[in-house]
């Protein structure tokens, strides 16, 4: 039978996996610090675990999302186009910034992203008007029974996020979730819900990226990463099926507190 | 096209559904056993599930002539693959 310590990863895996999957993101932004910080586990065991727990999480709740229409793959697409080229980048460019100057540039952003979130938490993304042409990258979505439509703006922003997404993801050993989400859900007219089902279906190949070099690199604890994963399994689905019964404005208000905790926790890191 | 789009929806969800569902049961088969070789193939099998769904929508949208969004999946299946290329995997 499993020993007691499974169990903690199993129930910790399953925890970051269930918040993960309702907001779109992997998880590994809490189950890092709660591996090392918490269980004071070596932090390259502790990423690598994280990475192969995001793509577990980000598979699961994606299958959820595309049953239900809440992946725009074109727009997921172009934007991991960009986070690929971000890794890459993030990879060649880490030199240039200390590890104090990074986390603080992460807490900064993390702040500025939580306040614009909450002022813009009322407006709506999506438009009555059906006969609209949502465009290549726009799309269709359905909200308690009523269809909409939606359109992608400001392109360009959601591009440099997903570059920035992409740089730190391979830096920390993210999904990246926590800076795509946000950015397309308030800046960029992309429903929470889709921002988040999207997230899903692009966060998975990026961690991939980075965890192949882990894995290699001999940073697998075979066990840990196996009971995380299997907690995140059946929780990220769960996730994913909750989100479709919570509203809008309570997934932006859960994802404020959440930019928040991460931000604190960056700034804290950083001091 | 919204119907073509919706098929490759489907195709992406069963393939990431066998991955997700084949993968959960070796882990818990290895946890159970303490079997390191067991538990390796579930890990494996997981990382490479999101490469596999980048190869079969590339090859979807190519066959649908969607050549710019083709375009766009060939990209990252090339740095996905330069991944495993830097990590010994091929």
């Amino acid at each position: 039978m499993f020993v007691t310590s499974t169990w903690v990863f199993v129930l910790i895996g399953a925890g970051t996996g269930l918040v993960g999957a309702l907001l779109g993101l992997g998880g590994g932004i809490f189950l890092v610090p709660l591996l090392t910080v918490g269980l004071g586990l070596p932090i390259r065991q502790a990423i690598t675990a994280s990475l192969i727990s995001v793509i577990a999480t980000a598979s699961a709740s994606a299958t959820v999302n595309l049953n239900r229409g809440l992946v725009n793959l074109r727009l997921g697409l172009l934007l991991e186009m960009a986070t690929a080229v971000g890794g890459l980048g993030g990879a060649l460019l880490s030199h240039l910034l200390t590890q104090r100057q990074l986390f603080l540039t992460f807490a900064a952003t993390m702040a500025l992203m939580s306040t614009a979130m909450l002022v813009r938490s009322k407006r709506r993304n999506v438009i009555d008007d059906v006969g609209q042409d949502p465009g290549r990258l726009g799309g269709r979505i359905e909200e308690e029974g009523r269809p909409y439509v939606y359109h992608l703006r400001r392109g360009p922003v959601a591009l440099l996020s997903s570059l920035f997404a992409g740089a730190i993801s391979g830096l920390l050993g993210l999904g990246g979730g926590i800076v795509k989400v946000p950015v397309l859900s308030t800046f960029c007219g992309i429903p929470i819900k889709v921002a988040a089902g999207t997230s899903t279906f692009m966060i998975g190949v990026t961690a991939a990226t980075s965890a192949f070099v882990n894995y290699s690199r001999g940073d697998l604890n075979p066990e840990l990463t196996a009971a995380v994963c299997l907690g995140a399994l059946p929780a990220s689905l769960l996730g994913a099926r909750l989100s479709q019964k919570v509203q809008a404005r309570s997934l932006k208000l859960l994802m404020v507190v959440v930019l928040l905790a991460v931000g604190l926790r960056m700034a804290l890191e950083g001091r | 096209m919204k119907g073509a789009a919706s098929s490759l929806d489907r195709l992406v969800e069963g393939l990431l559904s066998v991955g997700v569902v084949l993968a959960g049961l070796l882990l818990l088969a290895g946890l159970l056993r303490h079997d390191p070789a067991v538990l390796r193939a579930g890990l494996l099998l997981l990382m490479f599930t999101p490469v596999s769904r980048v190869v079969v929508v590339t090859v979807a949208l190519f066959a649908q002539r969607d050549w710019a969004f083709g375009l766009m999946s060939l990209w990252i299946l090339l740095v996905l693959l330069s991944s495993l290329r830097v990590a010994h995997f091929i």
